[in-house]
């Protein structure tokens, strides 16, 4: 396995209530590093995000075709609130590498349920080791859903491998009532599965298996 | 990563709503409550926000502050001081402060036709 350049953004937030901003917004607790799922007043997911403290900001790292939506509906939540982002997407890249990565000077790295999450300055020249096949085999064997595949606006996190992203006994966020209703109530819709080749829905295409989201019975 | 550069860069602009002269009022029962929590002293005010979270998006935050360094119009509402900040005037322009009496979800409740719509414990709106 080895090292995949994700096409992510990175946004910056400063001032004193940015994890409180995020926590009240996200299906996770909020504390410090973590990931996270914004979901709108249907639960459907806005972006998967993952937070890292970086000193006293907070770094968000998401899906870079998400980043429009989810600024758009971060930005009407910032009223009385100390919070200030900025887009630091041009001076960083993001990689996933499937091994462990030691931190060094300009790279930034946490460990996440998908693998090790690099941001690495512009200035430090990293090359993928993984193409794009070997990467999606990579999600395929660990069942690990991926932004414009499984994570879509038409899904809640329940639907595509997500559930363990949606904390438990948190309170009130966007989309709350609805995930905790069918949490409660154990109907939680399809789920996402692995399947054997040939497929015609797969939602990723492997080489022998794929990811597909489907009803359980 | 590279945010070194990151505090000399631009902020993200937000697109701020405009600042509205709020207009609000308050009923006979959450003015008796006011007048028990206060006594005689008005030297304190009600702060009447919008915090971003709860089920729909924005809760009301309700506190008797002597100050405030937030951006805040003053009113006077049935002799009491009532502080809205400026940031979200144009969530609380028109709001009617009541108050419930009942051993459940009882309290001061907000009554806002900007809402369209709100969870079941009233506290968020969207």
């Amino acid at each position: 396995m080895g090292l995949f350049q994700l096409d992510s953004y990175v946004l910056l937030l400063s001032g004193n209530d940015g994890l409180k901003f995020l926590d009240g917004l996200s299906t996770n607790k909020v504390s410090g590093t973590c990931t996270t799922v914004f979901t709108d007043q249907n639960a459907k997911i806005i972006d998967m995000v993952d937070v890292i403290t970086v000193g006293q900001n907070i770094a968000l790292v998401g899906h870079a075709d998400y980043k429009d939506r989810l600024i758009g509906h971060l930005s009407s939540k910032i009223l009385q609130q100390d919070v200030i982002f900025r887009d630091i997407t041009p001076n960083n890249k993001v990689y996933l590498s499937t091994e462990q990565w030691i931190a060094s000077d300009g790279v930034t790295v946490v460990q996440t349920f998908r693998g090790w999450l690099l941001v690495v300055s512009n200035t430090i020249h990293l090359e993928s080791t993984m193409t794009l096949e070997e990467f999606n085999d990579y999600r395929v064997e660990n069942l690990i859903p991926h932004q414009g595949h499984e994570i879509t606006s038409n899904v809640h996190p329940f639907n595509c491998g997500l559930e363990h992203l949606v904390h438990e006994s948190k309170g009130c966020y966007i989309g709350q009532e609805i995930l905790t209703r069918m949490r409660s109530r154990n109907k939680m819709g399809k789920q996402l599965i692995q399947i054997q080749n040939p497929t015609e829905t797969a939602t990723t295409r492997g080489t022998t298996n794929s990811l597909d989201i489907r009803k359980i019975n | 990563m590279d945010c070194g550069t990151c505090d000399s860069g631009p902020a993200i602009v937000i697109n701020t709503p405009q600042v509205v002269q709020v207009e609000l009022t308050m009923t006979q029962k959450a003015t008796e409550m006011l007048e028990d929590a206060f006594g005689d002293d008005r030297s304190h005010a009600l702060l009447v926000g919008v915090l971003s979270g709860g089920c729909s998006g924005y809760m009301y935050d309700l506190q008797i502050v002597e100050s405030t360094e937030i951006d805040c119009q003053e009113l006077e509402i049935n002799g009491f001081r009532v502080l809205v900040p400026n940031a979200s005037s144009h969530l609380l322009n028109g709001i009617e402060i009541d108050y419930v009496d009942r051993l459940m979800g009882g309290g001061f409740k907000i009554n806002n036709p900007n809402a369209s719509s709100s969870c079941g414990c009233g506290e968020s709106f969207s």
